[in-house]
This record gives C-alpha cells, sequence and structure tokens, in this order.
C-alpha cells in the first residue's frame, strides 16, 4: 500500500514549491500529478486562460517527490457547456504525455458525460476509454476509472460509473476489448459520499480492480473535501470510514491510498498548514493501518494477546479462527488463570517463554505504555496493535438463536 | 391509473369518514393506511411497547371496522398499508424483538387482509454496521420474511420492502434495499420458492433522492416487481416528505429532483399502478384553512404524472 498526498488547497499550479515543501516537511514522499490544478473547470469553462502543469511538474522533480498517480482534469457536474468533451479528452491526452514524462504509471480518467445524451453514454464512453487506451498502452501506463455524479440542477446523484457493479462492467468490457489489463479503477469518496453509497459494497464488487482510492469527508451535498474525520455532526464522522476500512481491508487492497483535503488545507492559515499537513499524514497513516489491519496480523507466524478485556473479544471474534493466538496477557492480576472466550488469560512473565519470533499484539488501548512495559523486560519479540474502532462485524446473539 | 395518498394527517380514528371524504374529493380514490401510527417507530426504538398489537385479531377488527366502512362510503380503496418499523431492533431486549416478529408482523398482514388490501411496505432490518455487509443484513431480513410468507400467501398480501437510508451524524446514506437488481432478483428468487407474489416493491422517491439513486435506471431494472409507490420530495438531504417540484438548487430555479427520469422509468416499465404520495407532512406544513388546497395541488400533480406515464401507452 503506498500513501498519497492530493496537492489541491496546498499547491498553487502557478507558484508550487511552497506547496510541494510542506507536503515533504509532513513526510509525505509522493504526491498526485493533479491536473486539474493546472486545468481548473471554473476557468476551462469561462474559456479563461489556465496555468497549466509546467511548473508543478518541475517543482515535484526538484523536490524529488514520487508521482504514483496523477488524475486528468474534469468539468464540475454542473456544468452548462456541452461542448466541452474533446477538450476533456485532449486534456486527458495531454496528462497522460505528463505521466509518460514523469515516470507516472496510473492515470485517473472521469466518464465524459457533457452533451452526450443519456442512452449514449456508455458506448461513447468506451470509446472513449479505448481511444486513450490505445496510447496508454503502449506507454505502460495503467488507466484507472473513477465513479462519477451527474447533476439534476445542483443536485449530485450517481452517475455513470457510480456502482460497485457498473464499474466492473465498464473496466471488465474495456479490458477484454483492448485484450489485456489496462485499467482498472479508482474509488473517489467525494463522489460516493454525495450520493450516500454503501463504501463496502462498492469495494467488494470491483475487488482487485480497485487500485486508488481518494481518501476525504464529505457529506450528502458532495462539494467537500475534508480532512478525515474533519465533518462531523453529533459526535459522528458524516463520512463511512467503518464501511470503507472494512471493504478494502477485506478485499485485501495493496494499491495507492490519497489523502484528498483540499478544502480543509485551503481554508487553513498558510502558517498553521505545515502542522495540518504533518496531522494530515498521522490520520492517513491511521486509515493504512486499519486498513491492513488484517495482513498484519497474517504476518507472524505465531501470536499472543495482551490484554482480557473487550478488545481481546473482537479480536476472538474476528480474527480468532483463522489467526489464532496461543493465550492473552493482562496486568490485572485477577484475570490470571481465567479465560477469555476460551483463550487462557496468563500472567506476563509467560511471554518470557515464548519463541522470538512470536508477537505480542496489544489489545488495550494503552498501547504506547504496555510496549514501554513490554521492552523493560527486554523482550524483543514483534510487538504489534491491534485495534478494534473498525472491526468487520459485530455479532448480535439474539439473531443467532432466531435466524 | 388512480391516486393514492397516505391517510395520516388527514384520517382521524374517531371520526374517519370525514378524512375518507376529504380524500376522495380532493382526487383521491385510494389510501396508504398509516398502519405504522398505532405503534410509532421512536416508541420502539425506546422499547414503549404500547400494547396496541396486544389485542386480538377480533378486537383490531372491531377497531378499524369503522374505518373500514368509511373508506367504503367514501369510495377510497385502501391500496397499500404500512406495517410498523422497526420490525427488529438490534439493541433491544428479547422481548421486543420477540412482540415485534410474532405479534405486531403477522397481526398486520391480517389487518391488511381485513381491509382487502394486498400490499404491505416493510422495512429491512438495519445491520449493516453491526454485521459488516449488505449481503449479512439482507440474510436477516429475508428470515424474517420467510417467516412472514405462508401468513403473506395465506392473507393474500404482497410484503414490500423499500428503499431506506441509514445516516453518518447528519448524513443521510443508502440503507437497505437501494441495489435494485439485488432486489429484483431476491424477489424473484422468493416468489419462486412460495409459487405466489408474497415479495415486491415499493418505491420511495424521496429516500432514493436523498442518496442520489438514478431514478429511471432503478425503476427500469425493478420493472413488474413495482407494486407500491412513496412519492415524495425533499431538498437532497433531510427527508421531508414534501410537495413534488418544491425544491431546487440553483439561480435557474428547476426541481433538483429527477421527475423527468421518474417519469421515463414508470414508462419504460409500464407502469399501471397507483400513484402514491406518502405526504403527510406537507398537511401540517401549511394551515389548517389551506389542507385541502395543498392535498389538491397533489392530486393535481398526481393526475398530471399519470398522464404523462400513460401518454407513451396510448402512442
Amino acid at each position: 500500500m503506498d500513501f498519497v498526498c492530493a496537492p489541491a488547497g496546498i499547491v498553487d499550479a502557478r507558484w508550487p514549491k511552497q506547496g510541494m515543501k510542506d507536503m515533504q516537511a509532513a513526510g509525505f514522499s509522493a504526491v498526485m500529478l493533479d491536473a486539474a490544478l493546472g486545468h481548473p473547470a471554473r476557468l476551462m469553462e469561462k474559456g479563461k486562460s489556465e496555468p497549466g502543469m509546467k511548473a508543478f511538474l518541475v517543482a515535484a522533480k526538484d523536490s524529488g517527490c514520487r508521482l504514483p498517480l496523477a488524475m486528468a482534469p474534469n468539468l464540475l457536474p454542473e456544468t452548462k457547456r456541452e461542448d466541452l468533451a474533446g477538450r476533456i479528452e485532449a486534456l486527458a491526452k495531454e496528462t497522460l504525455a505528463e505521466c509518460v514524462a514523469a515516470g507516472c504509471p496510473k492515470l485517473v480518467l472521469h466518464p465524459l458525460f457533457a452533451g452526450i445524451e443519456r442512452d449514449a453514454l456508455w458506448d461513447e464512453n468506451r470509446a472513449y476509454f479505448l481511444r486513450m487506451a490505445e496510447a496508454a498502452r503502449a506507454q505502460g501506463v495503467q488507466l484507472l476509472l473513477v465513479n462519477d455524479v451527474r447533476s439534476v440542477n445542483g443536485h449530485y446523484v450517481r452517475g455513470l460509473l457510480a456502482s460497485g457493479r457498473a464499474m466492473r462492467e465498464m473496466v471488465d468490457a474495456l479490458n477484454e476489448a483492448a485484450g489485456e489489463d489496462v485499467f482498472g479503477c479508482c474509488l473517489d469518496m467525494q463522489a460516493a459520499g454525495a450520493c450516500g453509497q454503501d463504501l463496502y459494497d462498492f469495494v467488494h464488487e470491483v475487488g482487485a480492480r480497485l487500485q486508488a482510492v481518494l481518501l476525504t469527508d464529505t457529506d450528502g451535498d458532495g462539494r467537500k473535501q475534508l480532512l478525515p474525520y474533519t465533518l462531523a455532526e453529533r459526535g459522528q464522522s458524516e463520512a463511512d470510514w467503518l464501511g470503507v476500512i472494512r471493504g478494502l481491508r477485506a478485499a485485501g487492497f495493496d494499491g495507492l491510498l490519497v489523502l484528498a483535503l483540499r478544502d480543509t488545507a485551503a481554508a487553513c492559515p498558510p502558517l498553521l498548514r505545515p502542522a495540518l499537513l504533518a496531522f494530515a499524514k498521522k490520520t492517513g497513516e491511521y486509515l493504512a493501518w486499519q486498513v491492513g489491519m488484517e495482513r498484519e496480523i497474517a504476518k507472524y507466524p505465531q501470536r499472543v494477546l495482551f490484554g482480557a478485556g473487550r478488545m481481546c473479544r473482537n479480536y476472538l471474534l474476528n480474527y480468532g479462527k483463522e489467526y489464532p493466538p496461543l493465550f492473552t496477557c493482562d496486568n490485572n492480576p485477577a484475570t490470571w488463570g481465567t479465560e477469555v472466550d476460551g483463550l487462557p488469560v496468563k500472567p506476563p512473565e509467560a511471554l518470557r517463554e515464548l519463541p522470538e519470533d512470536c508477537a505480542i499484539f496489544i489489545c488495550n488501548i494503552y498501547y504506547r505504555d504496555i510496549e514501554a512495559q513490554l521492552r523493560e523486560t527486554g523482550l524483543r519479540n514483534p510487538v504489534a496493535y491491534f485495534n478494534d474502532e473498525c472491526p468487520p462485524r459485530v455479532v448480535l446473539e439474539k439473531m443467532e438463536k432466531r435466524g | 391509473m388512480e391516486l393514492s395518498v397516505q391517510t395520516k394527517n388527514i384520517v382521524e380514528d374517531a371520526h374517519p369518514e370525514e378524512g375518507f371524504q376529504a380524500m376522495r374529493a380532493a382526487g383521491f380514490s385510494c389510501a396508504d393506511f398509516s398502519l405504522n401510527q398505532y405503534l410509532l417507530n421512536l416508541d420502539i426504538y425506546q422499547e414503549r411497547l404500547n400494547g396496541f398489537f396486544s389485542q386480538s385479531m377480533e378486537e383490531l377488527e372491531a377497531f378499524f371496522l369503522p374505518q373500514k366502512r368509511a373508506a367504503e362510503a367514501a369510495g377510497v380503496r385502501i391500496h397499500q398499508m404500512h406495517m410498523p418499523y422497526p420490525i427488529y431492533v438490534p439493541q433491544a431486549s428479547e422481548r421486543v424483538n420477540r412482540y415485534l416478529w410474532e405479534e405486531v408482523a403477522p397481526k398486520s398482514l391480517r389487518v391488511a387482509k381485513f381491509f382487502g388490501c394486498h400490499n404491505i411496505v416493510v422495512h429491512g432490518f438495519k445491520l449493516r454496521q453491526y454485521l459488516g455487509s449488505e449481503e449479512a443484513e439482507w440474510a436477516q431480513t429475508e428470515a424474517f420474511l420467510d417467516a412472514m410468507a405462508p401468513l403473506a400467501v395465506e392473507c393474500g398480501v404482497t410484503m414490500c420492502i423499500e428503499n431506506l437510508y441509514d445516516g453518518f451524524g447528519g448524513h443521510l446514506v443508502e440503507g437497505p434495499c437501494c441495489d435494485a437488481r439485488k432486489a429484483a432478483e431476491r424477489i424473484d428468487r422468493m416468489n419462486e420458492k412460495y409459487g405466489a407474489e408474497v415479495l415486491g416493491f415499493c418505491f420511495d422517491s424521496g429516500h432514493a433522492n436523498l442518496v442520489g439513486i438514478d431514478f429511471e435506471t432503478f425503476l427500469t431494472v425493478l420493472g413488474p416487481r413495482l407494486k407500491v409507490l412513496h412519492l415524495h420530495d425533499n431538498d437532497g438531504l433531510h427527508d421531508l416528505h414534501q410537495i413534488p417540484y418544491t425544491f431546487a438548487k440553483t439561480r435557474e430555479n428547476r426541481a433538483s429532483t429527477d421527475w423527468e427520469g421518474f417519469l421515463r422509468g414508470l414508462r419504460a416499465i409500464h407502469f399501471a399502478g397507483t400513484l402514491n404520495f406518502e405526504t403527510a407532512p406537507v398537511l401540517t406544513a401549511f394551515p389548517e384553512a389551506l389542507k385541502m388546497d395543498a392535498l389538491e395541488m397533489l392530486a393535481k400533480i398526481g393526475r398530471y404524472w399519470a398522464a404523462e406515464i400513460e401518454k407513451d401507452a396510448e402512442q
């Protein structure tokens, strides 16, 4: 899994150096080549001069930032310009050339929609994507289709490739026509969020075709791109983080996680932006850790747990069969000699008997404290953190009896 | 094509004749009987069971006889009903869920039969957060529907699953039954199993609008499995149950709900059912003096839609 920062709201296409430095200083080594920075929809639609991507590409190269993903420009869903499909295709080709020059292996393309009759959308887009595939294949660039919205007089509803099923069908049809896997897909949480979509379901439908996810907080209006977990009401985030984490984890996702925080970054005073980006990186790392939770558990030939409470129970519930722990420990002597759902609870001293490659998964929120405790005793086993904030499932016993 | 409207805020238990007569006068020949009013969702969530459905069927029939007679006298057919919801509460006690499954649901089916009503809307279980996937959630809803199906056959009632929403904070997102293809497959499977139309679909335009569902595609996929409608409008963010064409989002002030797509969808499937408005909040939003005007406006919209849908059939 690679972790990427989307530059919108952070980098100005005309003077990109400061934004690029801020991202690097925050620890981002990879940035998305977002061609919309150089070709903003609002300028395109008004026929005004666009800054282009030259300065951005020079700054990216000078900074040493990797560009593992690019995104071609798009129009606003509510555009009144029905004559710009050709321009969008031209810009997609230009972005493809920029990808090749920059060594960027993946390019995100939005479906065309402006000026295209509803009944013709599928065929026109199929033809457009196949035209792009001709050049992309020759250059070794993979094309990622992204889920979209359309505007009903300002209200965003699901577009041509909004559903996981439609996305899967289009990608498969295109790859079959192309004779090889030129196409994959990208999940845009902003577009999906506008339509309140089930993100687990989307990821489940597209499976291994999913190569990138644009991680962002948004609401039902669908016009915001905010730092994850910052759009909240009644103490709850308005994005389906649980669904997307579960989906990506279940799919064994190992692609690109792109942190897209355009509006949070743009609204943040420039002097505070470095701190924001550093925090944003931490947020992204947390999401990547959650997504990779099962992979982390599976990494070790053997494991034990530390903690005999709810988190231990959730581990056993969700992973106990496939990745059984040998036992668990707890600092509370009253638990020693008891069992948690059939798992013996032992004193921490029992950890000394373990082979060195047996991992200790801390199942308690006092992670750092317990890790320090374990290291102070001289243990050299791998120590990892388990977390049950996003468990695959929570079983309801009553339902099991009735069902 | 007939027009229908929700009985809530129109028909009162104390004097049902007035409400049904008003419905008829406004232009509605059918009604969506709000059976869910007799055990409210807020009470179910808070485990306050009022005992209404603890009554025997004889008692319930006696209770509803005046409404039945009033509807008949006014020439209003009870086309559809709404079972109380939710019909399963994951965090509630066994007592509450057992009551919902063993008393409320079967008696609702029998009440539908008493009214001569052939369609009852049932809410799917909201369990995705707990069980991890929509498939796992549907399995539980299906188990419930399977348990009710023999009685549904006996009563001659089709249980209609409805597209619902759920929420994160203030953000409304798709809930049960928002995938038309899955719904179609599941309906076909269950009906084949029982050799009868025990399962159908209720398309709720307001709920669909909240989660950006493409109306035309959804309806086209459902086809003849679409049995009843819940028609109303909202701003795309809140479940407001208002008059269609009320909301606009841009300077051009054109409707932000895809009613054209809705009509194309119904035309595409040659819909010949009943256009039902689930618009009780409209009647409390307007002053009492304008209530009948609001009701008549809804009927006018219904007649306009019926003409638009039937126009293609005639051509």
